[in-house]
């Protein structure tokens, strides 16, 4: 039986952080905008974002707590696992991170604010034995959580890790990277019915290997990307899911909301057949 | 415009730059201090031995009663000195505007406006914590705020590994439920004080206004009330703004307290000094020779120099009260330093009636010395008490 949406309405749109300065000169903030004030403003544009800054530095759930404070009651957060979960592991001390970091995130999982938790891993992150069992410890270690796991490498890109990832019920993140050898494909595979998860990073080739963030994500959408992308992938992935989750993270000089809102107006009126 | 300051502090500077030259002494408790004198006191420990009791400035006597097992090292100013160099170059790949201390680990680096280049502060933290493992084996800890003072606290509170973000807007959230002991600007007396008020954290003492915090601390009132709320206005200072600061050391080779030689020492310092002020084409607005005594413990003495200058002579005439003003232990010497704090542009402007002939002798004097130098060497001539 089909049941068909009259809009996009379970499909969230945001961006990957909020707090740029740069958004300022770009225009999606009023001028002088402070920080603190970002994510208010922010809400009124988008109903969803990724916390980045987790990956810099372990949750702390007081720092969550206020947050959670700030936001309406429909506002949803995808929170990035620390680097040191994913980056930089340390043999014997990661699982101690992965208590803090449930901790830190306890108030957002109590809130029912959390949308997933991004577990985005390296290009070195390839899939040999240790990283096999790496990931299948870790992933029984934050068992519980909604995740969502983005792979950089392309050796991950194999029926048998969609069938692993499907039995755990595990969101494999769809990507939308530069065209360049070995880079995990953009693929429309729902491993979880229950949420889609799309990041896009822009396609600059040249900043991709360049180790600065503003050049490896400076890359403005064209009307015809989205619009290619929304047809081959975002509909009939979405149309499999309960709820999808679009991410820009192409944030240099406010490209990332910019191609968000671009997006959502490209979003039919009528939505994606919906298979219940 | 909300500021971005990047704090980074290395912890136990000391011991962890000499932890790079012997890999053996990582997680062994370490303790830096003058071997081979009775009254030496410790110039660093690693957190082992900060964790068996030792701290700095403890007799070393009554540190290796604490800590029996620590190896004993003897402290390399000036290794601490060029890795506390290589700290702010890697650090002036992302703004110009850093402030550091001398030789304790410590940059503040005022990354505000400078997304567009590299990215959020966050990001430039991480990445510096990530360069300076692995092109110096350190591994600052590192904190983003808005201010100095709760960058500073952040990266306390994160100590001895780890990194703390404080977001914008969450200073006085984040200082609420600290114990007044971690936050800079009060003292030892301010906290006994508190004490005696029954206040043990920062929540606590919030609750006094002004005029009651005025009763305890007179007119730092209203710098503590900022303080305590995570109000901190003080900029990052720039190395080209305090004017740049030029030093020459003289180390003696054996420890001593003959007046003679110590004012050959002045002369060297001095020569060596105003070498380095002419070659920038400068003149020395502030002057601090530092006494290092065989102990370890330092003597400073300051002064200011009006008119500002760069010449041999009179630059020696203001040293030499210095040295025994600084001089005040019946400790041997062993290590002398003259700081040029503030260098400034040489005034160009003459006195129309001041009667300068002397001064213009010894001018052309100097010049003279400096031709000669440049051509036969830095030691082919120098004034006669230097020798």
């Amino acid at each position: 039986m089909e049941q068909r949406l009259n809009r996009f309405q379970d499909v969230l749109v945001g961006t990957s952080g909020y707090s740029y300065v740069e958004w300022i000169d770009a225009g999606f903030y009023p001028p002088a905008t402070p920080q603190k004030a970002m994510l208010a403003l922010y809400q009124e544009s988008f109903r969803v974002t990724e916390l980045n800054y987790t990956w810099y530095q372990m949750p702390r759930a007081t720092a969550i707590e206020r947050m959670c404070a700030r936001v309406a009651q429909e506002f949803r957060f995808a929170v990035k696992l620390t680097r040191t979960m994913t980056h930089e592991v340390v043999d014997d001390r990661w699982r101690g991170e992965v208590k803090r970091y449930r901790q830190g995130l306890d108030p957002l999982v109590r809130s029912g604010k959390l949308l997933a938790v991004l577990i985005q891993f390296p290009f070195s992150f390839n899939r040999s034995i240790r990283h096999r069992q790496y990931l299948a410890a870790l992933l029984e270690a934050l068992a519980g959580l909604p995740l969502a796991v983005e792979f950089r490498h392309d050796s991950w890109a194999c029926d048998s890790v969609f069938a692993e990832l499907e039995k755990r019920k595990i969101t494999l993140v769809s990507v939308d990277m530069p065209p360049l050898a070995h880079l995990f494909p953009c693929l429309a595979v729902v491993t979880n019915p229950g949420l889609v998860y799309l990041r896009f990073h822009g396609r600059n080739i040249r900043g991709w290997g360049s180790g600065s963030m503003q050049h490896q994500f400076d890359y403005d959408y064209t009307d015809e990307e989205l619009g290619e992308r929304l047809e081959r992938v975002i509909t009939p992935m979405a149309a499999k899911a309960e709820q999808s989750a679009l991410f820009f993270n192409n944030h240099v000089r406010g490209q990332a909301p910019k191609n968000a809102r671009t997006l959502m107006a490209m979003f039919p009126e009528q939505g994606p057949v919906k298979k219940a | 415009m909300e500021r971005s300051i990047i704090h980074l502090n290395v912890a136990d500077f000391a011991v962890a730059v000499e932890q790079t030259r012997n890999p053996g002494l990582r997680g062994a408790p370490v303790i830096i201090a003058p071997p081979g004198t009775p009254r030496a006191v410790v110039y660093d420990m690693s957190e082992e031995a900060f964790q068996d009791g030792v701290q700095k400035g403890m007799p070393l006597g009554r540190a290796f009663r604490l800590s029996p097992r620590a190896t004993l090292l003897p402290p390399c100013p000036n290794l601490y000195e060029r890795a506390m160099k290589a700290l702010i170059s890697k650090s002036l790949a992302y703004s110009p505007r850093i402030e550091s201390g001398k030789r304790d680990g410590h940059l503040f680096i005022d990354a505000t406006g400078t997304s567009r280049m590299f990215g959020p502060a966050v990001d430039v933290g991480w990445r510096l914590n990530k360069e300076m493992k692995t092109a110096l084996g350190l591994d600052p800890v590192w904190s983003v705020a808005t201010s100095k003072l709760v960058a500073k606290v952040a990266t306390r509170l994160a100590k001895p590994f780890g990194e703390y973000i404080v977001g914008p807007g969450e200073e006085a959230a984040f200082l609420a439920p600290l114990p007044l002991e971690i936050i800079p600007g009060l003292g030892a007396e301010d906290l006994l004080r508190l004490r005696e008020f029954n206040l043990s954290r920062v929540f606590e003492l919030r609750s006094l206004d002004v005029s009651q915090l005025e009763t305890a601390f007179g007119k730092r009132a209203g710098s503590i009330f900022d303080t305590i709320r995570g109000v901190d206005a003080a900029p990052v200072a720039r190395a080209a703004e305090e004017g740049e600061r030029l030093e020459t050391d003289h180390e003696f080779p054996e420890d001593t307290n003959d007046g003679s030689r110590l004012k050959q020492g002045v002369h060297f310092v001095v020569a060596s000094l105003c070498q380095k002020l002419r070659r920038k084409g400068v003149h020395c607005a502030t002057l601090t020779l530092v006494l290092t005594y065989s102990d370890g413990i330092r003597r400073y003495a300051r002064v200011r120099l009006k008119p500002a200058t760069s010449s041999d002579f009179t630059l020696f005439r203001q040293c030499l009260p210095l040295l025994y003003k600084a001089w005040n232990r019946r400790i041997r010497i062993r290590h002398m330093r003259l700081v040029c704090d503030r260098t400034v542009p040489p005034d160009t402007q003459l006195d129309l009636f001041a009667d300068d002939t002397g001064k213009r002798k010894e001018e052309r004097l100097v010049n003279a010395m400096e031709r000669i130098r440049e051509r036969f060497g830095p030691s082919s001539v120098g004034p006669g008490l230097a020798l």
